[in-house]
């Protein structure tokens, strides 16, 4: 187990500057994701650590050395690939014994560590099959076994259950948590799915366009987004944001909407009169209420556990995540009430977070 | 009422299962016509001809004279106590052992180092693919030019460094290098482009796997790109194999056999068999057993190097 620290890190493509001065410090033991859109320079950066990229400026340490210069092979690591990237032509056994029988470790401790990781993983029927005999669960558990017979100082997981349907994405999810449960290995994941990030992080850097928008822990991110992306990415659905002027009335501010509809700042937050921002409300955060915006239905998603009500208001789109809504209709009228101790403000112009 | 239910349900899947059947019948009864037009250009071209070179084997047939007796396989017995055929089975399995493999180890360390290489690799590979552009008469006549006595290119090259070149044509043993040499010059580029195309095929994360997995170049080459294209190298030995066997044009512009019969291959008395002595009997049954030698080392190829280990 190690810390990894990465600090001033850039990265060029030719022209394209993909990774911008980004740091990140990953304390021992924690299992830290590496999330954001396509293109955001996330898996780019986890090949840095993994050594498959070369590092333009900036430093890589691992366990307090840097290893910049260092190969792929030593810097201890051990990385599950989004394709998983096993060798056809091994069985199960042979995949996981790969890289102990490289670096020449006696037969019975190879043999040891495989049925080690086996029992674990729940390979041990599967060790004399090959790849192809597998499902993709399977495969997905060979590719972490080979990482755990290395009992490296972190694990490099790259959208490891991109492949995946959705209920075995979420068992993986559940048993790569566990995984890293018992065995506290420092652990840096990347996914573009915020919902496996939400799920599975001690801790969640979201990137976009090779920039470190916010980090820290998954709750956090939830309640305190530190600009409109960060809090337009965390969350499913997402935000929603509506645009307003901040207005000093009755010496209260308020945030004025249009079509009437006026709303309280939120708690903890400043806006300058006359500013213009955006109201941002989950749409867990609404409740149907006396006052507050009155939308129209557009369509209605039961989901079992709430009903999602598609909204407009003054030609934008809401969004709320209702429960017991099961009497609205679409082309109803309603009006939803935000919960403005959970609300947001964020500057229109910037789309930083305004804190008071 | 039950009992209905129940029987029905037990009959169901097999008469499904029978009428998938029919119907599967059905379409490959009207997929067969489509496959007549090759299935009757290969019957002619191809197991024709090689009944007819069957059946001949089994007669004295003399082309000048027009003779024709019935031997049974007596041409076979005659071919297996016949020295020269030994002689000719042996020099050519040496020729195709030596040929194809100086152009599978030369062909491989040339398609690594150009999937090593970032850049130029398309101009590399046109101007490696050149020998193999050209018509092999045409291309021996190049390397007799070379290869010739005193005023050939590689003989001027050593006296220009003060060496004495060897006999490259006329020595017995050197003949047999040269035409080893020249079979490499003009395929190895073959074996180039497919063995370069074959490591391309290979799953890029696979090898990014076993770099972290702290596998070193020569290992990852060795334990997990070439097991990972086993059926393309048995694909292109197999073909090269095959090709070596039937070495005809090269060497008859070469050496024509010699020196003595230092450079005669099976197909080349099998050419003098039929053409300078017109004993076609004889000819095709030597015909029909290099047939059968070559695919025994085909199979033998195909079921040592193509086993494709967790894909078959």
């Amino acid at each position: 187990m190690a810390a990894v620290h990465l600090s001033g890190i850039n990265k060029r493509f030719g022209e394209t500057h993909v990774i911008r001065g980004v740091d990140i410090d990953i304390e021992d033991g924690m299992f830290c994701v590496l999330v954001g859109p396509s293109g955001c320079g996330k898996s780019t950066l986890l090949r840095m650590v993994a050594g498959l990229e070369a590092i333009d400026e900036g430093e890589i340490s691992i366990g307090g050395t840097v290893v910049n210069d260092r190969p792929p092979k030593q810097r201890d690591i051990a990385m599950v690939f989004q394709n998983y990237a096993l060798y056809p032509h091994m069985t199960v056994r042979e995949n996981m014994s790969f890289a102990l029988d490289l670096a020449k470790r006696p037969k019975a401790e190879i043999e040891k560590q495989v049925k080690r990781a086996a029992d674990i993983l729940g390979l041990v029927p599967y060790l004399d099959r090959y790849p192809r005999q597998l499902s993709g669960g399977q495969r997905q558990r060979v590719a972490m076994g080979r990482a755990i017979v290395r009992d490296p100082q972190v694990f490099l997981f790259d959208e490891p259950l991109s492949n995946l349907d959705a209920k075995l994405r979420v068992q993986m999810r559940t048993e790569i948590r566990e995984l890293h449960q018992r065995l506290r290995t420092t652990s840096i994941y990347v996914t573009h799915d915020q919902t496996e990030a939400m799920t599975m992080a001690d801790r969640i850097v979201v990137l976009k366009d090779g920039v470190v928008e916010q980090s820290g822990g998954p709750l956090e991110l939830y309640s305190r987004p530190a600009n409109t992306f960060v809090a337009g990415f965390i969350g499913s659905p997402s935000m929603n944001f509506m645009p307003g002027i901040a207005r000093a009335s009755g010496g209260t501010m308020q945030v004025d909407l249009g079509r009437g509809a006026s709303l309280p700042l939120p708690a903890g937050s400043r806006a300058d009169d006359g500013q213009a921002v955006l109201y941002g409300v989950r749409p867990e955060h609404f409740q149907l209420g006396a006052s507050g915006l009155a939308v129209e239905v557009v369509v209605v998603e039961p989901t079992g556990a709430d009903t999602q009500l598609y909204c407009r208001f003054d030609g934008h789109d809401v969004v709320a995540a209702i429960r017991d809504c099961a009497e609205c209709r679409s082309g109803d009228r309603i009006v939803l009430a935000p919960d403005s101790r959970r609300a947001h403000l964020f500057d229109a112009a910037s789309g930083l977070r305004l804190i008071a | 009422m039950q009992l209905t239910t129940a029987g029905q349900d037990a009959v169901t899947p097999a008469l499904r299962k029978s009428a998938a059947r029919r119907a599967r019948r059905a379409q490959h009864r009207r997929l067969w016509p489509f496959l007549l037009p090759s299935a009757l250009v290969a019957f002619f071209i191809l197991l024709y001809p090689l009944g007819y070179a069957f059946y001949l084997s089994l007669f004295n047939y003399y082309l000048d004279t027009g003779a024709s007796t019935f031997v049974g396989f007596a041409n076979y017995a005659d071919l297996f106590t016949d020295t020269r055929f030994w002689a000719a089975l042996t020099r050519t399995i040496g020729i195709v052992v030596a040929a194809v493999g100086l152009e599978f180890c030369v062909g491989l360390t040339v398609a690594y180092g150009l999937y090593r290489l970032t850049f130029g690799v398309r101009a590399l590979n046109l101007l490696m693919f050149l020998p193999h552009i050209i018509t092999p008469v045409v291309a021996a006549l190049f390397l007799k030019w070379i290869f010739a006595g005193r005023w050939g290119l590689l003989d001027s090259l050593f006296a220009t460094f003060g060496f004495f070149a060897p006999d490259w044509l006329g020595d017995p043993a050197w003949a047999r290098v040269t035409v080893v040499l020249a079979d490499a010059w003009q395929f190895t580029p073959f074996m180039i482009l497919v063995l370069f195309a074959g490591l391309n095929t290979v799953d890029p994360s696979q090898i990014e796997a076993a770099q972290i997995d702290g596998a070193s170049g020569r290992q990852i080459l060795f334990r997990i790109m070439l097991p990972s294209i086993a059926p393309i190298i048995a694909f292109v030995l197999t073909m090269r194999m095959m090709d070596a066997f039937r070495y005809f044009d090269t060497i008859y512009v070469l050496t024509g056999g010699g020196p003595g019969t230092a450079t005669e291959t099976v197909t080349m008395q099998t050419y003098a068999l039929a053409f300078r002595l017109f004993q076609i009997g004889k000819a095709s049954a030597l015909g029909v057993v290099t047939l059968l030698i070559v695919l025994a080392f085909a199979s033998i190829i195909v079921a040592t190097v193509g086993r494709r280990k967790g894909r078959t």
